[in-house]
Order: C-alpha cells, then sequence, then structure tokens
C-alpha cells in the first residue's frame, strides 16, 4: 500500500491534511468490528496495512487503513491474494486499483491466506466506505493463519495510537 | 501479482549495467568507457540514473522497467526511455475481449514509412506487421505504441512521488521545444489546446509498490497510425461483454508533431535540472536487447508478459451475453444474419475460466445444447484457439463436415471472444 497515501496528498493539496490530523483525536481502536474474536489487536504497518490478530494469536485479519483509503480515491478493483498461499512480511499479496494506479497490498506479518473478501470483486468501493470493517460486509481483504513468526512480526508494527501520529506526520509533510 | 521485492539495502541492476557496458556503443554526446569495479558499484548505488533502450520490443522494455523498479536503489531517482514497435498495451485490470478489436490487432498495420530498420520498405508497402497485444503492470486504460510514439518512465521512492510531477517535467520539455499549450489535465494526462478542441497527446499509469513509485507514460510525437488507433481499440464484442475491472475513458489524440530524439533530449534535460546535483554526474545508460536478456529476472519477466495466463488469464470476471439479461439489460445489436435465429449464448469467466454457460438454439435439441455447455464449462478461453472446433458435435467424425450453424457460430465467437493464436 506504499506510496499512495504520499501520492494523494498532492492530489488533494488542501483540506485533505486537515482531514488526516482530525484523525489523531480519533481513537481508531475503539471501533470494534471483530467477529472473528472478542479481544483482537489491531496493528499498523508504515504502508497503511493494519491486522487484528485474534485473542488466541491463531488467525488474522488484513486490510488496509481508512488513512490509505481516503488518499487513494476511488477504488475500481481489487486484486484478492490467493487463498491458502503462504506469505513472508512485506510481500505483495495483492493490489487495488485507483486512479491509474495499481499499488500493492502487502503482508503486514508472515501468515498464511485462509480466505479473501470475495464482496471487493464486485464492490470494490467498499475500499472506500468501510476500509477497516473486518465483519461481514466490511471492506476487509484477507483472513489469516498466524505461527510464531507472524507474532514475533507483530511486534515491529504500529498500535492505533502510533499510527495516528505516525499518519499526522505523513499528512504534515505535505505542508512543505 | 507483484513478485516478492528485495529486501531494502539492494543495490542497483548490476547485471544491466555490466552487460550493458559491453554493449556501449559511441553515444553522441558522451564519452563511453568500459566499468570497473568501481565504476559498476558507484551506478548500481547512485541516486540519479538515466537509462535508455535500444530494443523496440514492448515485453522486453516493460521487463526491463520492471527490473529497474525491483532492483534500483530505494533512494534512487530513475529515468528510463523506451520505443515500441506497434503494439496495443492495456492495463493491469482491464479486458482485452472489451478495450481491443483482437482481429483487427491481427491484421496488423503498414510498415513504419520511416523506419530505418525496414530496409525493404519500398518494396514491401503492401506488407502488414502484425500489433502486440500487451497487458502492463501498472493500472489504467489502454493505449497504443508505435514507432512515433516514446515512452517514459520515471521511478522515485514513495515519499517523492506525486501523480502529476513528472507529467509536468515532460510537459516543460515540450513547452521548451516549442509545444506552448501543452499541459497536465486533471486526469494526469498530458493534452494541447487547440483553438476549439483539446487532444491528448500522452496518458500516464503509475505501479506503486512498497519502496518504490512508478509513473509511466507515453507520448505520441509522429505516429503514422493516428487513424488507426480508434478502430484498434473499438471490440466488436464490446455489446456484448459486462466487465469488472477498470474501462478505458476515450480521448481524441493527435501528434505532437515532433521527432523523437530531440523529445528525448530535451525530457532527459530536464530530468537532469531537477535532479542532478552535478549534473556530469548522471551518465546515460543505454540497454539492449542482448544485454537485458542475459538477465535471467527480465527473461522471466518477458515470458511472464508473453504468456496467455496474463494477457487474458488475469482478466477481472466479465459476462458475455449475447440477449440482455438481468445484470447487463442493455439492447444488444442484431446479431449476425447467419447465426441461428434462435440462438443465445450467456457465459460468465473468471480469469477466462468459464464458470457457468448457456448456449440454446445452436444443437439439434435442447440436450445437445445443454451436453455443449456441460463441456465447456471450467474450459479456459484462453485455450480455446477456435471456437468452431470446440462447437463440434462430439460424435462427429473428424473429417466430417463442421455443420453449417456451428460453423457460422463458431466463426462469430472466434471474431468475438477469441484469443487468435491458431487463425
Amino acid at each position: 500500500m506504499a506510496s499512495i497515501a504520499r501520492c494523494l496528498r498532492s492530489a488533494r493539496p488542501s483540506g485533505f491534511s486537515s482531514l488526516v490530523k482530525s484523525s489523531v483525536s480519533r481513537p481508531i481502536a475503539i471501533r470494534s468490528f471483530s467477529v472473528t474474536s472478542t479481544n483482537a489487536i489491531r496493528k499498523y504497518t508504515k504502508e497503511h496495512e493494519w491486522i487484528d490478530l485474534s485473542a488466541d494469536n491463531k488467525t488474522g485479519v488484513i486490510g488496509i487503513s481508512e488513512y490509505a483509503a481516503k488518499a487513494l480515491g476511488d477504488v475500481v478493483f481489487v486484486e484478492l491474494p490467493e487463498a491458502s498461499k503462504k506469505v513472508k512480511a512485506g510481500d505483495a499479496i495483492g493490489a487495488v486499483e485507483s486512479v491509474k494506479s495499481a499499488a500493492d497490498i502487502n503482508a503486514p506479518i508472515s501468515c498464511k491466506i485462509t480466505a479473501v473478501n470475495v464482496l471487493l470483486e464486485e464492490k470494490p468501493g467498499t475500499i472506500n466506505q468501510v476500509p477497516e470493517d473486518d465483519s461481514h460486509g466490511g471492506g476487509w481483504i484477507a483472513k489469516v493463519q498466524v505461527d510464531e513468526e507472524g507474532v514475533k512480526d507483530l511486534e515491529a508494527l504500529m498500535d492505533p495510537e502510533a499510527y495516528a501520529e505516525f499518519t499526522a506526520a505523513e499528512g504534515e509533510g505535505e505542508d512543505h | 501479482m507483484a513478485p516478492i521485492r528485495p529486501r531494502a539495502g539492494t543495490l542497483g541492476p548490476r547485471s544491466i549495467l555490466t552487460r550493458a557496458s559491453s554493449l556501449l556503443t559511441s553515444h553522441k554526446q558522451e564519452t563511453r568507457r568500459p566499468f570497473t569495479q568501481h565504476q559498476q558499484q558507484a551506478l548500481a548505488t547512485k541516486r540519479v540514473q538515466i537509462y535508455r533502450s535500444t530494443t523496440s520490443d514492448p515485453y522486453l522494455n516493460l521487463s526491463i522497467e520492471h527490473h529497474l523498479l525491483q532492483n534500483s536503489h530505494p533512494d534512487s531517482t530513475v529515468l528510463f526511455l523506451y520505443i515500441n514497435r506497434p503494439c496495443v498495451v492495456i492495463g493491469r485490470n482491464q479486458n482485452p475481449w472489451l478495450e481491443v478489436n483482437l482481429p483487427l490487432l491481427r491484421q496488423g498495420v503498414p510498415p513504419s514509412p520511416n523506419n530505418p530498420n525496414n530496409p525493404n520498405n519500398d518494396t514491401n508497402k503492401t506488407q502488414t506487421r502484425p500489433v502486440a497485444l500487451v497487458r502492463r503492470r501498472s493500472g489504467g486504460g489502454t493505449v497504443f505504441h508505435d514507432e512515433g510514439n516514446v515512452n517514459w518512465t520515471v521511478i522515485c521512492p514513495p515519499p517523492a512521488f506525486n501523480r502529476d510531477t513528472h507529467a509536468e517535467m515532460v510537459v516543460r520539455a515540450m513547452r521548451g521545444l516549442g509545444i506552448r499549450t501543452a499541459r497536465v489535465n486533471e486526469r494526469h494526462d498530458i493534452v494541447l489546446d487547440d483553438t476549439s478542441t483539446t487532444y491528448k497527446v500522452s496518458g500516464s499509469a503509475y505501479k506503486l509498490t512498497r519502496q518504490r513509485s512508478l509513473h509511466h507514460g507515453t507520448c505520441l510525437l509522429s505516429s503514422p497510425n493516428l487513424a488507426r488507433i480508434s478502430p484498434l481499440l473499438r471490440s466488436p464484442a464490446e455489446p456484448f461483454v459486462k466487465a469488472r475491472g477498470v474501462e478505458s475513458v476515450r480521448s481524441k489524440v493527435r501528434n505532437v508533431g515532433l521527432a523523437n530524439e530531440p523529445f528525448v533530449e530535451a525530457v532527459v534535460g530536464e530530468f537532469r535540472a531537477m535532479y542532478g546535483e552535478r549534473m556530469e554526474e548522471i551518465e546515460e545508460e543505454e540497454v539492449g536487447a542482448a544485454s537485458a536478456m542475459e538477465t535471467p529476472e527480465i527473461v522471466k519477466g518477458v515470458r511472464e508478459l508473453m504468456s496467455p495466463e496474463w494477457i487474458y488469464g488475469q482478466t477481472p470476471q466479465f459476462t458475455f451475453s449475447t440477449h440482455p439479461t438481468e445484470d447487463d439489460p442493455r439492447e444488444r445489436p442484431p446479431l449476425p444474419t447467419d447465426l441461428p435465429t434462435n440462438f443465445h449464448l450467456h457465459l460468465t469467466a473468471r480469469h477466462g475460466e468459464i464458470q457457468d454457460i448457456a448456449i440454446r438454439g445452436l444443437g439439434s435439441d435442447q440436450m445437445r445444447d445443454e451436453e455443449l455447455s456441460r463441456s465447456l464449462l471450467k474450459q479456459n478461453l484462453l485455450r480455446i484457439p477456435n471456437w468452431r472446433q470446440v462447437l463440434r458435435p462430439t460424435d462427429s467424425v473428424n473429417d466430417e463436415a463442421v455443420p453449417e450453424d456451428v460453423e457460422h457460430v463458431g466463426r462469430w465467437l472466434n471474431n468475438v471472444l477469441g484469443t487468435g493464436s491458431s487463425q
């Protein structure tokens, strides 16, 4: 999901940064959509993916962040990951297309894809509407199985507060 | 799917550089020397790099470009310039059956009148060259390339990326050459404003990976095929196809009216002005077919880009229906008069594979039609080189004449749903 957010900054020079900043004060973590587990921990990558890890550390759900979804503009196609594929943290597992840009979606941690959100093929705009919703009808990308390596990868990721600060800083960078 | 990228810190396209060094011919303005070990290292780590391709193979050029995207230093900014032989290039998530007139593509275009690589020009005026079908890895819509079109690519780190920066760079190059009305429009394309009309001369597309951002664009300078572009990009299947994914936006195009070389030099000049701290440090490197094909990753990329699995199989799900459906209620044009009057076909294909299919009015009775539909289920469109063959009644002997109805339907389907690999 790397650079999208950044490129869109220039596409929306005014207003966008304040939009981003406002998310700082909004505690994203409180929005609990999870149906897969009750006490999921949500973590974010610098490339704007999120992962919910179940309380038992065995399964997770992956998606792209609200910040990235806003920055992307209208998503016109989602290339879903391949089910049952094993991937390492940082591997490209799928892609989203918006405004002539094919942007990789990367695995936040090492994991095995167990299910993909087929709804997104039919309704790619769901990514713009509810990107951080991991329930049925939400904009989540894939469900995954996680092993010890994956749990360890999680340490390098940001919690919702740290991510909010991170994106706020990115938004500020735009003003220069 | 984008292949696994090298970890941070991986150095530049050393293999290209090494091999390119052996090919480096005397370039007009620059002195060429074979690289020493030290120089190779320097080039591989250099923050600003310029490459020019000497091949006109579109699959190879896109694979060299992809190699630069994946292997150039994460902090580097790279300019790559290339010119392709005639080809139609569709976006990553497009449908070739919907975007392209595939039969016309196979008929080809006349040889380029000013192509120095075509010494038989005078004697071969009637011979056409087929137009290649290419699916690129970036997003966006369908474009036409030929020798009168120059492609430019800028690869940079994500923080430096924005969708207009490098289109503006190309606009500055054009203005410097006297094309005063050039500007970037709201779709990130470069257009020329005429007295009454605005013409597109350059289209943009992007590929964004974890570590790198790629912006590439076309630039129609002096294409002799201008009038052929629109027919090539009008599919006979369009009224019958409803597709997920990305549909092209049609624009009026024209030539800028510049020769390739001055344009390329002006773009290089603007790129140097943007990124060169000390200009003389940025050398231009030529990359040729021979050297590129010695790089295994590029060979792999070419193989992938040329495979029917990529060109056709990457197509997002679509339906093809001869008659209005709930999902696609558009009124259909009349079918060719030589098809059986009650002929109906509806199919859904995902990655080319037929997910559901219903044929009516072709077999001798309903049972035959159902049998035929069942036999086609799960078959892949890209493995159906000839519909006349697959529609034949299963009990017909090989040398038996194909029934007339089947012949006509088969011929029509080859036209609208074929890949043309054996026609």
